[in-house]
């Protein structure tokens, strides 16, 4: 029994030892632009299979007028530094890297892509304010529906 | 609700998993060995144990010496679950530790590896007659379980994504003492409900060969009872050694 008490003790101390202070989950930064109409969750799951499914029509087929396209993922989701100007991938902040360091999975997308919107990308980002709090409320409760 | 749940599963079995084989693991420690049993060839000296037992755990030399076709199997299963393991440091720590991240693709390609070892092992029990014979069931159970465990992990892998984000704020969350809200998909509740029976029947099934192999008196003590007189602790207690018999050089 004194045993049993020593060890569940140890154990407690273990995890509180462990406990250090932070958020237990990534910043997601907010998206400029009309959301998924498939959902948040949807693309959380399924945006790795999307990209690749798209590369192989791309690259293999050649098939060049499919519906998503990483250049319009990196602009919409464009995080913005200090100068004003997107971050590339390579910096603290990115919007892919937050949760990707998290789950410790590396993108390969960036060896080839830009992880920066190109410039005819940043206008179309200017021209399109971001979406308010309301209007994404709206649209959840259109998606629940 | 099912957030609750899991936590207090995970939290019963982590205690059961821990102070279980720790009671084992000292009952092992504590059961006397009276007899000098090294297999031969067995080392002469401590360190020479220390070399054998590396060789034991690492390479898994006995078996390797006594059935080729098992050893093929057993090493395919244990590094390739050494490697899925390590992997699954990712959900426990944050910042991940560097090294994980390194391996963390290469544990992908190991799920096989331990898929093959476990196909491999069950195939022997139903296949080979004598084997199948001796083969309890229990020993099926481990091997559905574990096959249980992989296949539903793999799944999550390549069929079916999940919200792994959730699930490592889960357990993070689990860690800091605090109930955070776990994925619902199927695959996660079913992959986590079988490694937590895992872990509450780990300190009373064969699984215990993992620590066991640690007080094997056959593989672990020191070939020289041509040297020294081996005695057990019991034993040290009896009136002083006549003239001329050196003492014993530890308890082993």
């Amino acid at each position: 029994m004194k045993r049993l008490v020593t060890t569940l003790l140890v154990l407690i101390g273990l995890s509180t030892g462990a406990a250090m202070a932070g958020s237990t989950y990534p910043d997601i930064p907010k998206a400029v632009g009309a959301p998924h109409p498939e959902g948040n969750d949807y693309m959380r799951l399924n945006h790795m299979r999307l990209l690749r499914h798209d590369r192989n029509l791309t690259v293999h087929d050649g098939d060049r007028s499919i519906k998503y396209s990483i250049k319009e993922c990196v602009a919409c989701h464009a995080v913005m530094g200090p100068d004003a100007l997107p971050i590339s991938v390579q910096e603290k902040g990115h919007f892919c890297r937050n949760c990707h360091e998290f789950a410790a999975v590396k993108i390969d997308c960036f060896q080839c892509h830009n992880s920066k919107p190109e410039d005819g990308f940043i206008d179309l980002l200017k021209q399109n304010p971001p979406a308010t709090d309301d209007e994404i409320q709206a649209y959840l409760d259109g998606m629940s529906q | 609700m099912l957030s609750t749940l899991y936590a207090v599963l995970f939290y019963v079995a982590t205690i059961i998993l821990v102070v279980g084989t720790g009671m084992k693991v000292a009952r092992y420690a504590r059961t006397p060995a009276p007899l000098k049993i090294p297999v031969s060839p067995a080392p002469r000296t401590k360190r020479g144990v220390w070399f054998r037992m590396f060789r034991e755990v690492a390479f898994f030399q006995s078996l390797f010496k006594s059935n080729r076709w098992i050893w093929i199997f057993a090493v395919l299963f244990h590094f390739g679950m050494l490697l899925v393991l390590l992997r699954h440091l990712r959900y426990f720590t944050q910042p991940v530790w560097w090294w994980v991240d390194l391996i963390q693709p290469i544990g992908v390609y190991a799920s096989f590896a331990m898929l093959a070892g476990l196909g491999g092992l069950l195939l022997r029990r139903i296949v080979v007659p004598r084997i199948r014979y001796i083969s309890n069931p229990s020993d099926y159970l481990m091997l559905a379980l574990f096959l249980g465990i992989v296949l539903s992990g793999m799944s999550m892998k390549f069929l079916m994504p999940v919200d792994i984000l959730g699930v490592k704020q889960f357990f993070l969350g689990l860690m800091r003492f605090q109930i955070n809200e776990l994925p619902t998909q199927p695959g996660v509740l079913i992959h986590l409900a079988l490694v937590a029976t895992l872990m509450i029947i780990f300190p009373i099934s064969k699984l215990l060969h993992a620590p066991g192999v640690f007080f094997a008196p056959s593989r672990t003590q020191v070939d020289n009872a041509r040297k020294f007189r081996h005695l057990s602790a019991w034993a040290k207690q009896l009136p002083p050694l006549p003239e001329g018999i050196p003492e014993p050089e530890e308890g082993k």
